[in-house]
């Protein structure tokens, strides 16, 4: 009985009904919505800071997140290499790397760059590099003195494929150690700040230039899903022949980012919040100036008989139908949306250098996760009908004698 | 008739001959006069009082400096003079070096990074000081042609970085008199390009041989802009003792 006669009383003011039917549906939809860009963005931070080298989990020497400098590599890798390789789940990779900081020279620029030696067949599965070079070639083996720099670095060095550039830095021997190096590759990457910053070359030419010999600086590995992250890492943690190395999360490698997705995760709570407060005043609002003009009829109702709580069902049903037809609405609207923009995004590139700044891609791309529309929904129906609470028990206490001579 | 005509392909073999012959030892003999003229330059030690003027479009900036070089790799530079820069230095001992601030009491050692950064704020990087030698060592030489200079020889050579060499030049031009004096060295980009140039001028005797007094570093492309050494007391092969070419030497600043 609620439900008839809490649908028929909404629609006896067809205007106000579309009017605060309208704020919810834009309430839910924007909270939806905009929290789907944020999830979108922070999901591509995410993807971007593994793929640009970091990986799921890295193995170092106990003192290279210190100080990243050559003496602290790992100076035998292999028992380390054997153990990873038997350990690691099905279907992940993993790449070895020299990664140490270097001036890099020409003959009218020089600048601080660094200089990261790859295994170019295993690194290719492991970070973005095996498919970012956009002009000449990717590394070989065999590429003694090739290497392959960003674009970014190119322009500022004004300087191509084929022409010299000069490295130099400190080797083991603590002498300084420089190499001339021919570009034979130049890649693009997600960031202007990853194409100054690195500058590949083979593990050999590495090894030889800073005399390393089999020492490599770190173990970066890629896991199929990262959900695996945390069961690997306490596998590896635990194995006899990696004690004396330090694996750590990319979580911990990228405290940057972490904060950045906190953050996120605090500002979607806070627009929730805000805009659930905003769509609250006006459920609180529409309902109760429902209660005053009906307060003759409140009056008759409780006089023929109709209980207080009765009457606060009834309420409650009117809200209750105005909720779950912005909600249905509001979320129809937010799934076309997200849908419309899944394929191109929203195409950020005149801001490049702006949003490059806060970690952000070029283009955006909504992700919608269960959990958030869910939540969105559950906040607006619980919470709608709890403010709705109050005009019902208005109308509740509506005395029959003052309200039915109530003009 | 024929006998002409044999005798012309005979001087033409000849000549053919002999021009291959001074273009085959061009190469050595390239190396043996940069070589020579290093050694000139360097002698097996040197005392110098050198004014060291940077000069811009909007300023002028001079420095007196005592330098002392010994072989080919070693050399301590102290400067003098105007009293606010008074006791920096910078050592060289083979391929590292170190530099000196009497204000912080500090000796820094130069890192990679810090090479190709200028040296005491000139238009020469401390690289051009630390790898002075390695243009004889990373670079093959070729005379290209002669000219004539104070009426003397002056032999042009052109000096290409050995492949794999850790240069950043593409090619440096050197123009080096009979009498083993550097006159000129342009420094050219990959593509050629001229960068910077050093000129060496006004040769005068010091020291018991004929030396270019006034050196001059500028920007290829800028006549405004530029580093002029010039020495005044040079004093060629006394003997330096190893320690003054220390680090305690060069907080101390010998006189």
């Amino acid at each position: 009985m609620y439900f008839r006669l809490g649908w028929r009383n909404i629609w006896r003011n067809p205007r106000r009904t579309t009017v605060i039917l309208t704020a919810i549906v834009i309430g839910v939809w924007s909270m939806i919505f905009l929290g789907a860009l944020m999830r979108g963005i922070a999901d591509q931070m995410i993807q971007n800071g593994i793929a640009t080298l970091t990986g799921h989990i890295q193995i170092h020497h106990r003192d290279y997140r210190n100080d990243p400098a050559v003496e602290n590599s790992i100076a035998e890798p292999a028992p380390m290499e054997e153990t990873v390789a038997k350990l690691l789940p099905p279907g992940s990779h993993w790449s070895a790397r020299i990664r140490v900081t270097a001036t890099a020279a020409n003959a009218r620029h020089a600048d601080g760059v660094t200089m990261v030696g790859i295994d170019p067949p295993r690194e290719a599965r492991v970070s973005f590099i095996g498919k970012a070079v956009r002009e000449g070639r990717y590394l070989r083996d065999d590429d003694a003195f090739g290497i392959v720099i960003g674009r970014a670095l190119a322009d500022k060095f004004e300087t191509g494929l084929g022409k010299k550039l000069v490295l130099m830095t400190q080797d083991t021997e603590k002498n300084i150690a420089s190499r001339a190096f021919r570009i034979v590759g130049i890649y693009g990457a997600e960031m202007e700040a990853t194409e100054k910053q690195y500058v590949f070359v083979t593990l050999s030419a590495a090894g030889e230039m800073l005399k390393l010999n089999r020492g490599i600086s770190e173990l970066s590995i890629l896991l199929p899903d990262h959900q695996l992250v945390a069961g690997t890492l306490a596998t590896l943690r635990g194995a006899p022949s990696l004690r004396t190395y330090d694996a750590e999360p990319w979580q911990n490698l990228l405290p940057l980012m972490r904060a950045y997705l906190e953050i996120y995760d605090t500002f979607i709570f806070l627009w929730y919040l805000v805009v659930f407060i905003a769509m609250a005043f006006g459920i609180v609002n529409t309902t109760l100036m429902a209660i005053f003009e009906r307060i003759r009829e409140f009056g008759l109702l409780k006089s023929l008989g109709m209980k207080p709580w009765w009457i606060i069902k009834e309420v409650l049903a009117e809200s209750f139908f105005l909720l779950l037809i912005g909600i249905i609405v509001g979320n129809i609207l937010s799934f076309l949306s997200v849908l419309m923009l899944m394929n191109h995004g929203i195409d950020l590139t005149r801001f490049a250098a702006g949003s490059e700044f806060a970690g952000i891609s070029r283009v955006i791309y909504p992700s919608i996760y269960g959990r958030d529309v869910l939540l969105a929904n559950l906040v607006v129906f619980i919470l709608g009908l709890v403010v709705s609470l109050y005009p019902a028990l208005k109308a509740a206490r509506f005395k029959p004698v003052e309200a039915l001579a109530h003009v | 008739m024929k006998t002409r005509w044999l005798w012309n392909i005979v001087v033409s073999l000849f000549m053919i001959q002999a021009g291959g012959g001074v273009i085959a030892a061009g190469a050595e003999d390239g190396r043996a006069i940069v070589q020579a003229s290093f050694d000139y330059w360097r002698g097996k030690t040197s005392v110098a009082s050198v004014d060291m003027t940077i000069h811009r479009p909007d300023w002028q900036r001079v420095m007196t400096m005592k330098a002392w070089t010994k072989g080919e790799l070693d050399s301590l530079v102290v400067i003098t003079a105007p009293a606010k820069d008074r006791g920096n230095g910078t050592l060289k001992r083979r391929q590292e070096m170190w530099t000196f601030n009497p204000k912080v009491n500090r000796v820094i050692k130069l890192p990679p990074s810090m090479m190709s950064q200028s040296w005491m704020g000139s238009d020469f990087s401390n690289n051009d000081l630390a790898k002075s030698d390695s243009l004889l060592n990373d670079y093959t030489h070729r005379i290209i042609g002669t000219e004539s200079h104070e009426g003397k020889k002056v032999y042009v050579v052109e000096s290409t970085p050995k492949p794999g060499a850790p240069v950043i030049w593409g090619m440096q031009k050197l123009r080096i008199r009979e009498d083993h004096i550097f006159l000129t060295q342009e420094f050219y980009d990959e593509d050629l390009k001229p960068v910077k140039i050093m000129t060496a001028r006004q040769i005068e005797m010091h020291g018991g041989r004929l030396f270019p007094t006034v050196w001059k570093m500028r920007k290829a492309d800028s006549k405004d802009e530029y580093t002029q050494l010039v020495y005044r007391d040079l004093v060629f092969d006394k003997d330096l003792p190893d320690s003054l070419f220390t680090l305690s030497a060069l907080k101390n600043s010998p006189r």
